[in-house]
């Protein structure tokens, strides 16, 4: 991903004047009548005319762009899914980045619980697992931001800054040449962020929920990134079980997604919980 | 992941292209910014011939709104971008193409793997370096 080169998050257009966004607007509607005059798209294509070389990777959701859709099916019962305690910053790397990125999905889970406090003790959390590999000043800025905005319960505000936190500590670590961790943050979020999906969705079991779970492609590629790493993290005991866990999952997640029964959101929920207690405490 | 690899190996010249081509695709994604979508940080890039084609995989997730926006910083050079399902069916809810600029929107009524197929339409250079990146709401 282009990241370092690119903006900051929220910050992105901060730069420009609301006239040049006006201008902006206009041309983006005016160029609307010239679309349907100058490029013609195939209704249907053969993707299979695509060959892998031709086929970017998928980019990672961040967080809020799941729990920007749990918002939209219901208000379930966050606080009994917030994870009590305070994770002890491991000496394994791998363990960390990990962490890590459990960490800043769940402060996604302290915000819909709009719990300032614990909000506030995962921003200093992720400063601290961000110091110990290495990242810490990439996050410095937004660890204040989380407290200043939790402070000031303004929920929407602490999202942004967790979604640029994990963002943020990505690119750091990819500017490091630390591919290998960067995308561990990710997974360790995404652990934590389907243990949570899994159980909001059996407590009030929907189809639409359940096909949040629909991620095929995204199971595939954490498990193709694994593949790719070096021996060293690749044959870490809990990397290679969360590749297990991957493998698991992924025939659960290709079926088509309104397929998915509440039998296998439960043993989704069970695999991730039960790497995410590692994750969290080390090895059983 | 192939943006990464993009970046890396690229030559400097293009690789400061490509980065040139991500800041028009952020101003693409300015007017969207300010009817309140979330703008992606990641994104993808590379370079392109004319009339070459390029999948990029996306996971969307049923209930929200994305505009994917596409640029170029290559003057004379125009550029499209359109959404497909996993089975090949055209998605888009709208789309957009104005020289170096493009966008498309989806509200996928499924959730699982989409994906966005950028071109080249025409292109004053043999290869035309592009970004893209996508908001949320």
């Amino acid at each position: 991903m282009l990241h370092g080169k690119s903006l900051r998050g929220e910050g992105i257009f901060s730069g420009f004047s609301m006239k040049q966004i006006s201008l902006l607007t206009l041309l983006v509607s005016v160029s609307g009548v010239s679309a349907l005059l100058a490029d013609m798209p195939p209704k249907k294509i053969a993707l299979s005319d695509f060959p892998a070389a031709a086929v970017q990777d998928v980019v990672v959701p961040v967080p809020s762009e799941i729990f920007t859709v749990l918002d939209k099916l219901g208000n379930p019962n966050w606080k009994s899914q917030l994870r009590d305690g305070k994770a002890q910053t491991p000496e394994d790397r791998a363990r960390t980045a990990l962490l890590l990125g459990n960490v800043i999905a769940e402060g996604f889970v302290a915000v819909e619980a709009e719990d300032s406090e614990r909000v506030k003790e995962l921003g200093r959390q992720v400063l601290t697992l961000a110091e110990a590999i290495n990242v810490r000043k990439s996050v410095i800025a937004r660890s204040k931001s989380i407290t200043d905005k939790a402070d000031q319960r303004d929920w929407k505000g602490v999202r942004a800054e967790f979604d640029g936190a994990l963002q943020d500590v990505r690119g750091a670590m990819q500017e490091l040449n630390d591919q290998d961790l960067s995308q561990l943050v990710s997974l360790g979020g995404w652990l934590r962020g389907t243990e949570v999906l899994t159980s909001i969705v059996q407590s009030g079991f929907s189809r639409d929920g359940a096909e949040l779970l629909h991620q095929p492609e995204l199971v595939n590629y954490f498990d193709r990134c694994i593949g790719s790493m070096g021996s060293r993290l690749r044959k870490n005991p809990l990397v290679s079980e969360i590749r297990d866990v991957l493998r698991k999952i992924g025939p659960i997640v290709n079926e088509g997604g309104e397929d998915i029964s509440i039998d296998q959101v439960k043993i989704i929920h069970d695999l991730t919980h039960g790497v995410n207690q590692q994750v969290v405490n080390g090895a059983n | 992941m192939a943006v990464s690899i993009v970046t890396v190996f690229l030559p400097l010249r293009l690789q400061a292209t490509v980065d040139d081509a991500l800041s028009f695709a952020y101003e693409a994604a300015l007017p969207y910014y300010k009817q309140g979508f979330s703008i992606r940080k990641d994104a993808w890039g590379g370079d392109l011939g004319v009339r070459e084609k390029k999948a990029v995989s996306s996971q969307l997730f049923k209930g929200n709104d994305y505009w994917f926006l596409m640029a170029t910083d290559l003057k004379g050079a125009s550029l499209s971008v359109h959404l497909y399902d996993d089975k090949g069916n055209l998605v888009d809810a709208e789309s957009w193409q104005k020289g170096r600029f493009a966008g498309a929107r989806v509200s996928p009524k499924s959730t699982g793997t989409f994906f966005a197929i950028v071109q080249i339409l025409k292109s004053p250079e043999d290869r035309t370096p592009w970004a893209l990146v996508y908001g949320y709401k």
